[in-house]
């Protein structure tokens, strides 16, 4: 009996342990899928906002046909990269201030469809050619008002696409100012930055035109950096804002 | 070794326990299939009329509504409400609420909205189906109404789920795990056309079946057409108003209603609200014609009689076991409870500017200078001494009367000279904090008096605040009256110690939902009735009640936001507003880096008057109501068990 008893328990001890190293089988995941997201006249890339901005949509299609989707925030000047996805094969779309890529109609079907298959391995690049809904450009540098204390901003937003179906109304425009480089609607200072907003139609007659627009709320403390960057939208879907480049201007 | 005879005695041994052993087996076999005596069956319940009122009680208690015990931080049915919901709709500021928000999702591991409604869609579904079986106890009479008021519960489950996330699963059967397979259980979403039309659906039915009346706090016809002119009215909302989009592979829009239902989804809104005339009446037993004093009497005890022709449907609460803390959390400071809760809405100056009877300027804010110089008053209520009688029923207006004492709210004291006038502390439109010089002030409501230049002294601060160091005071210059028990004992100011019962549902909201739908009907092309008219008609009767100005024809009734207005200042507080900014899409511009703004008393040491200041919110906290709010985020959870869900844009 004892011998039995000892048998069964030296089988149980190496069975146990034995079977702990399967558990994690699986590598890590290590490959790499960066690009950009352009506009398709200038090439240069769509300014957005990070974490709510633009995102990368990737479908895994190779384990599933209808697979939850995985996005990834892009930085603030349309770039993006994941060091950390698995190996597979992806259908990769981008959502954002630009002409949907992927446009259902009301009937749910797919009339237009600009996404991207790709076999993820090594290092992929997959860049993105966009129609943004607005243009929105510096026109010549901020200016810093000694006498005043305040910064001086001019530029004009143009539509950056003629499909007819994006063409509403130009709501708003927003001078954001902020004290680091991560300007944008999620991450501004609203002690001076300064807006315009449009009633009904008013705004898009303002296409083209140059826009003037000065910090707010009084002189802004010395002896610092602040980062500014104008933002415009229409009102389509999530009412993203499409951006300028950041400029920075030194406080003496 | 054993000789044969102690064998053969051991082997008897064993036999006569194996008998026995085998013999308690088959005589217990019989026995197994009693039903057993501690678990409730169906039965139990369902048979007879006792058992069906409380399946039917606690449905009633698990209904979706955002009542005294609902938080956006927190969500439904919770006893914490200090993050209140008019906090988030520039309603009321609050010291623990003071940025935008949409309802959290999870809060301390307790079931999401989502899966709470599902639940007790099942609960409803399962009631549904199993009654019938029980049929031959009752009536059929009996039996009618109650399938009707299951389906009245269903339907205004629903409405909580499409109002929040547009087109969702409609689940209408108890769905069997594991008979069914998984994947027949993942259903995915519904267009939000479908879903209000299934709510349309279930609500016609219930009118159709239940009674003309019913207990207090359960629904009869009239409460089910009641809801079915609110959820309409919203699906015609989001048909004219929405831009936003989602469609599944198979042409279901989940997010998003065609233009062309709007005429469709509107007259639905209007017919229904029209089946409640004559059935219910706005609350007039103490109203006087031209006595603002009976006329603000009447709407404070319109949310406290228990009687109210115009109650359509509430929630009852009772002491010791079914109770919320509405006023230990909102009474003004000075009438603090023992638990230190108090003044956590406080009324935003933009709220009170809707209203009529106050000295405004042109633009329509509060007057509070003239010709550059600050207007001074012998006491705070004079500003108020014309005040619109609804304004001081929904409001405590600083100086005013509650519960005996005169609720005392003073930013400070201004010391300076008023030789001349005193000219406005900050320029307009400015966030600044106030100067330090010429103004003494209290941190907190330990306070040391003043010596005022006639001898006697006063404290900085009123009372009921306003203290610079914390919040546990009036922030906004008002407080909330709407809903606090006007005779509560302050050592009954506790928390889960109230218990008077929420209006969900009163037959002033239906003459709104009536009045807007026919305004909307007429501006989308419709004559087939006078819809102007009607619509005049229900604001005037709203506004007569109020003691408000009246609108003097048809033809001053020429903007949507008139019938908007109306509907904020009549059912602020009532946790109804966000659901309207949302459904006419306006919040992303109303709170687009918004401050809201307070109305600060000073008490002039030299003149013995006081001058008003108003201002932003001295905290600065800014609102922004994020777009992709319009429809929530579906909660991550509900996607992993049901792939077929599909996430609402932006999330």
């Amino acid at each position: 009996m004892k011998k039995i008893f000892y048998y069964i328990a030296i089988g149980m001890i190496v069975a146990a342990g034995s079977s702990c190293k399967k558990v994690d089988n699986y590598a890590a995941p290590t490959e790499t899928l960066k690009g950009s997201v352009n506009d398709a006249v200038t090439g240069k890339g769509i300014q957005t906002e990070q974490g709510s901005g633009t995102r990368i949509k990737l479908l895994e299609i190779s384990y599933s046909n209808s697979p939850t989707p995985f996005y990834i925030s892009s930085f603030q000047d349309g770039s993006y990269t994941n060091t950390k996805l698995f190996a597979g094969k992806n259908v990769i779309s981008a959502e954002g201030p630009f002409v949907p890529l992927v446009q259902v109609d009301n009937t749910g079907k797919t009339v237009v469809d600009k996404s991207q298959t790709v076999d993820i391995k090594g290092t992929t690049t997959v860049n993105f050619s966009v129609e943004p809904f607005l243009r929105v450009e510096w026109i010549g540098e901020p200016v810093y008002d000694a006498a005043k204390g305040t910064i001086t901003a001019q530029f004009k937003f143009t539509r950056g696409t003629t499909n007819p179906d994006f063409q509403q109304n130009v709501s708003d425009a927003y001078l954001f100012v902020n004290s680091n480089q991560y300007v944008g609607n999620n991450n501004y200072d609203n002690r001076y930055s300064q807006r315009i907003v449009y009633n009904g139609t008013d705004g898009n007659a303002q296409a083209g035109q140059t826009i003037t627009l000065t910090t707010n709320g009084g002189a802004l403390p010395g002896k610092r950096e602040y980062f500014l960057r104008v933002g415009a939208r229409i009102a389509y879907g999530l009412n993203y804002y499409n951006y300028t480049d950041v400029k920075t201007v030194t406080i003496p | 070794m054993l000789n044969y005879n102690q064998t053969q005695i051991i082997m008897k041994k064993y036999t006569y326990i194996i008998w026995a052993i085998l013999l308690c087996y088959t005589t217990a076999c019989k026995k197994l299939d009693t039903l057993p005596p501690n678990i409730v069956n169906d039965s139990d319940v369902l048979s007879n009329s006792a058992g069906v009122q409380a399946y039917m009680a606690r449905m009633y208690s698990e209904l979706p509504i955002e009542d005294f015990r609902y938080s956006p931080q927190r969500g439904l049915n919770f006893f914490w409400i200090i993050s209140p919901f008019s906090a988030i709709t520039g309603e009321a500021l609050s010291r623990d609420q003071n940025n935008a928000m949409q309802e959290s999702l999870t809060f301390d591991d307790r079931p999401t909205t989502w899966s709470r409604c599902y639940t007790l869609v099942r609960d409803a579904n399962y009631f549904a189906e199993t009654l019938p079986k029980y049929a031959s106890n009752f009536t059929p009479a009996q039996i009618n109404s109650w399938l009707g008021e299951a389906r009245f519960i269903r339907a205004a489950t629903y409405f909580a789920l499409v109002k929040r996330y547009g087109g969702v699963p409609i689940v209408d059967k108890v769905l069997q795990y594991p008979q069914q397979s998984i994947d027949e259980l993942k259903i995915p979403r519904s267009s939000e056309e479908k879903v209000y039309d299934f709510i349309s659906t279930d609500l016609d039915y219930a009118y159709a079946n239940l009674d003309e009346s019913n207990q207090v706090g359960r629904a009869n016809k009239y409460v089910a057409a009641g809801f079915k002119s609110r959820a309409m009215l919203y699906a015609g909302s989001i048909a004219k108003y929405n831009n936003i989009s989602l469609v599944d592979g198979g042409g279901n829009r989940l997010c998003g209603i065609p233009a062309a239902k709007a005429v469709t989804y509107f007259k639905a809104a209007y017919d229904a609200a029209v089946l409640l005339e004559s059935k219910y009446s706005l609350y007039k037993k103490s109203w006087t014609a031209g006595d603002k004093n009976a006329q603000y009497q009447n709407y404070v005890s319109l949310f406290s009689d228990a009687s109210s022709p115009e109650n359509v449907f509430v929630r009852q609460y009772h002491y010791p076991e079914s109770v919320h803390g509405y006023d230990a959390y909102n009474v003004p400071r000075q009438l603090m409870g023992a638990n230190g809760y108090s003044s956590e809405v406080n009324p935003t100056l933009n709220f009170v500017e809707m209203f009529d009877g106050i000295p405004k300027n042109a633009d329509g804010t509060i007057k509070t200078t003239t010709g550059g110089k600050y207007d001074q008053y012998a006491n705070t209520m004079d500003l108020f001494a014309n005040a619109e009688p609804r304004l001081r029923a929904t409001v405590i207006l600083p100086g005013d009367v509650f519960k005996g004492v005169s609720v005392e709210i003073r930013r400070g004291i201004y010391t300076g000279s008023a030789a001349g006038g005193i000219s406005p502390l900050l320029p307009p439109g400015s966030t600044a904090n106030y100067p330090t010089t010429n103004i003494v002030q209290s941190a907190n409501a330990s306070q040391t008096p003043y010596k005022l230049p006639n001898g006697t002294t006063m404290n900085p601060a009123g009372l009921s605040g306003f203290f610079t160091g914390d919040g546990t005071c009036s922030v906004s210059g008002f407080s909330i009256r709407k809903n606090l028990a006007p005779d509560k004992p302050t050592s009954e100011v506790l928390e889960n110690r109230s218990d008077q019962a929420w209006i969900e549902l009163r037959y002033a909201e239906i003459l709104l939902n009536r009045a807007e739908a026919a305004y909307e009907l007429n501006s989308l092309g419709q004559s087939d009735k006078n819809y102007m008219q009607d619509a005049f008609t229900d604001i005037n009767q709203i506004r007569e009640r109020a003691g408000a100005t009246l609108l003097t024809g048809v033809a001053d009734l020429n903007n949507i936001n008139i019938i908007r207005t109306e509907r904020k200042k009549e059912l602020g507080f009532e946790n109804k507003t966000w659901w309207d900014m949302r459904r006419w899409r306006v919040a992303d511009k109303e709170q687009n880096s918004t401050i809201y703004r307070t109305l600060m008393p000073f008490y002039v040491a030299e003149t013995g008057k006081y001058f008003f200041d108003a201002r932003t919110d001295e905290r600065n906290s800014r609102y922004t109501f994020d777009v992709r709010w319009y429809y929530e985020q579906i909660p991550q959870g509900e996607i992993q068990k049901s792939q077929n869900l599909i996430q609402n844009p932006g999330y």
